[in-house]
């Protein structure tokens, strides 16, 4: 008894290392259109090393994105055109944030942090689909961990060694 | 007239219709592709299956189907039943756990075979890599392929000879005629022939599909098809000279004796080697040399057997030119040896060696006994001493007999590849092209075989656009000995390709390989694909 109790511990134990040594979303769905709250938890480095910028694509279909300060590091907002209009509470939106750059701070491999940013998720996104935040960690020395890959058609993110955060699209209710 | 010259016309109608078929099909150039495979590649199946089933993108028949077993041991799958696009094969009973190959070769509408396999394992993957399909023999091929070439030698030397030897040297006669025409009809059936049974060598196909067309098609797109067309033009150069008399014999039959050397000098491991300016006209001086010696036994023999009052005549005249002729052949011989060789040990460590030796020794007693004819019993013989012309006679029946026994074993060098390519063959690259939409890869491990390896590999986008990748990173791994992703970053010395040197691949077999090619930051393209690596 003690020996199998031990044992779903240990599995339990594994199971979080696994998961938290990517770069995943705090809060795994959403309802679109809406505005959505991405928390990126960031649990490890690169190979041990201390991560010192987080690059986050914004995705087509999400607009009016703010990132939240954070001491310590220097945020910057890179715009640009999207691929179309979207509407925003009535407004087309053609341009906005297109990749948010967390940088100057330092994370040591051994340490947690969580970076904020909040956002619309227009009208457009399919529901019943998963939305993908491309993330890239730079760490010192040049190394760097890319959380971009997206699950191909009947794949899922289980399937890759470095997939992207997601979160899944329902229906407002 | 009649049965030969209308045997000779069905098959020159043979021989174009092999042509026009061979024109036909570099014209077609959609072919099957595999869509899918049960069980799929690379699988592992809790149980036997009961039945295998491949689908292509376009209806197919099937010329070869083979299971073969973790021991490497190959069963032909004959109950197969097809179904739209999708051949649906019956799998044999009472398989045992362990990694099976699925090995098919197909020809599609259009004409064109197309082969690959597909590994499986049942319970768990063998603990050796499955053998590959090459390993393979089909023994009544081969069988069927060295008689083929030891009908084309005997039609060529003794028939395409001999025809050149009556018109040049004398001894004619009815018997004389008579061996020689048998000679080249021989010839005439084992060249056709050698075509279809070299398509079922190429197509790894057994002597059941002898014949389908493709088998055809197949074998005369080899290089043999242009020796057999050669060979069969010195055939019919021999037949014809038969039948003429004066200058046009004469003519027609030198034609031929110089078809012969350049029929051999177009195919064969030897005409392949480098440097083929020296490689090919040995060749052809060593076929022309054989053809010119061969030529004479049938003759001589005919002409001593019957008592000709002319064999004297014909026996010093031949006396004469024939030092030239085996200088040539064995010089020639010789050089070809060498080349082919390479070193001394290859002589007795190969196959390719020891059909040289072999060779070697039932040539030693050829030319005892020629040296004996030529010094002992040439004058003798001339002066009309019975007993010299007896045992001249018994000496050429043995001539016979050795150079027979000669071509016998020079036509077992169809399957020894020589010293020299199996050098080039172990240093050669493995290389995969993966291809998808949005972009493709050229992977060439240098050497394809286990040990010490250098990797290059060049990318583009799907559309064969230049890619500028930021990264790429080759990742290598084989699943089914354990060996878990070997991970190195390439780099790009600036000619173009990444490079990944200083990597050791510890076994042959199957390896998967990916390359992963960072087009942009937040954009990875994942390549995937199986690669050979040989021992």
């Amino acid at each position: 008894m003690k020996k199998s109790i031990l044992s779903a511990v240990a599995l339990l134990a594994l199971g979080t290392t696994a998961a938290s040594a990517h770069i995943t979303l705090e809060t795994q769905e959403a309802q679109v259109p809406s505005t959505y709250k991405a928390v990126f938890r960031v649990g490890h480095g690169c190979e041990g090393k201390p991560t010192i910028k987080v690059r986050v694509q914004i995705p087509e279909g999400v607009i009016a994105v703010k990132p939240q300060p954070k001491t310590g590091w220097t945020i910057e907002k890179v715009k640009g055109k999207y691929e179309k209009s979207y509407d925003y509470y009535g407004t087309p939106t053609t341009e906005g944030v297109k990749e948010i750059v967390w940088s100057g701070g330092s994370l040591a491999d051994d340490e947690y942090d969580e970076f904020v940013l909040r956002a619309y998720l227009t009208g457009d996104l399919k529901v019943d689909t998963t939305l993908y935040f491309p993330v890239v960690q730079e760490c010192t020395d040049g190394a760097a961990e890319r959380w971009i890959e997206i699950p191909a058609a009947g794949k899922v993110a289980d399937d890759y060694e470095t997939p992207a955060p997601g979160v899944k699209l329902v229906p407002k209710k | 007239m009649t049965a030969i010259a209308r045997a000779t016309r069905a098959m020159l109608f043979a021989a174009l219709l092999g042509i026009a078929s061979l024109l036909q099909m570099q014209a077609a150039f959609a072919h099957a592709s595999l869509i899918g495979v049960e069980p799929v590649d690379g699988s592992v199946i809790a149980a036997a299956p009961a039945s295998f089933s491949l689908s292509f993108s376009e209806p197919t028949s099937p010329l070869s189907l083979k299971l073969i077993g973790p021991g490497g041991a190959a069963t032909a799958l004959d109950r197969y039943a097809l179904r739209d696009a999708t051949l649906d094969i019956v799998a044999p009973g009472g398989l045992a756990n362990g990694t099976y190959v699925l090995s098919w070769r197909v020809v599609s509408e259009d004409g064109h075979p197309v082969g690959g396999s597909s590994v499986f394992s049942i319970g768990a993957p063998s603990a050796n890599a499955p053998p590959s399909e090459a390993e393979l023999v089909d023994w009544p091929v081969r069988i069927a392929i060295w008689l083929a070439r030891l009908g084309t030698y005997v039609g060529l030397f003794l028939g395409v000879g001999g025809a050149f030897f009556l018109h040049w040297i004398g001894g004619r006669s009815r018997t004389a005629t008579y061996f020689g025409t048998a000679s080249l009809s021989l010839g005439l059936v084992a060249v056709p022939v050698s075509i279809g049974l070299q398509g079922l060598d190429a197509l790894g196909a057994s002597l059941s599909v002898l014949s389908d067309p493709i088998v055809w098609k197949t074998g005369f797109g080899t290089s043999l098809g242009s020796l057999a067309s050669l060979a069969f033009a010195a055939l019919l150069c021999g037949l014809l000279a038969f039948r003429l008399n004066g200058l046009g014999g004469r003519v027609i039959s030198l034609i031929g004796l110089l078809l012969v050397g350049a029929a051999l000098a177009a195919s064969g491991h030897a005409s392949a080697a480098h440097p083929q300016w020296l490689t090919r006209p040995a060749v052809f001086l060593h076929a022309v040399g054989i053809a010119f010696w061969a030529c004479a036994l049938i003759p001589l023999a005919v002409a001593f057997v019957s008592r000709s009052a002319d064999a004297p005549m014909v026996l010093r005249r031949f006396s004469k030119v024939v030092p030239l002729a085996v200088l040539s052949l064995v010089a020639a011989g010789l050089l070809l040896g060498v080349i082919q060789l390479g070193s001394i040990d290859a002589l007795w460590r190969t196959a390719y060696g020891v059909v040289f030796l072999v060779k070697l020794a039932l040539l030693v007693p050829l030319f005892a006994l020629a040296a004996v004819n030529r010094v002992w019993l040439t004058t003798p013989a001339e002066q009309g001493d019975a007993r010299a012309v007896l045992r001249l006679r018994r000496s050429i029946l043995a001539e016979i007999a050795l150079v027979v026994a000669i071509f016998a074993v020079a036509g077992a060098w169809r399957f020894t590849p020589p010293p020299r390519a199996l050098a080039m063959a172990a240093a050669a690259p493995a290389s995969i092209h993966i291809h998808t939409e949005k972009a493709m890869a050229d992977l060439t491990i240098t050497p394809g075989r286990a040990g010490p390896v250098r990797a290059s590999i060049v990318v583009m986008t799907g559309d064969f656009g230049p890619l500028d990748a930021k990264a790429v990173t080759l990742v290598l791994s084989n699943p089914s000995v354990g060996i878990e992703a070997i991970r190195r970053p390439a780099t790009k010395p600036g000619d173009g390709t990444w490079h990944v040197d200083e990597l050791t691949l510890p076994v042959s077999g199957r390896w998967t390989a990916r390359i992963d090619i960072l087009v942009s930051d937040f954009d990875l393209v994942k390549l995937e694909d199986t690669i050979d690596i040989r021992p």
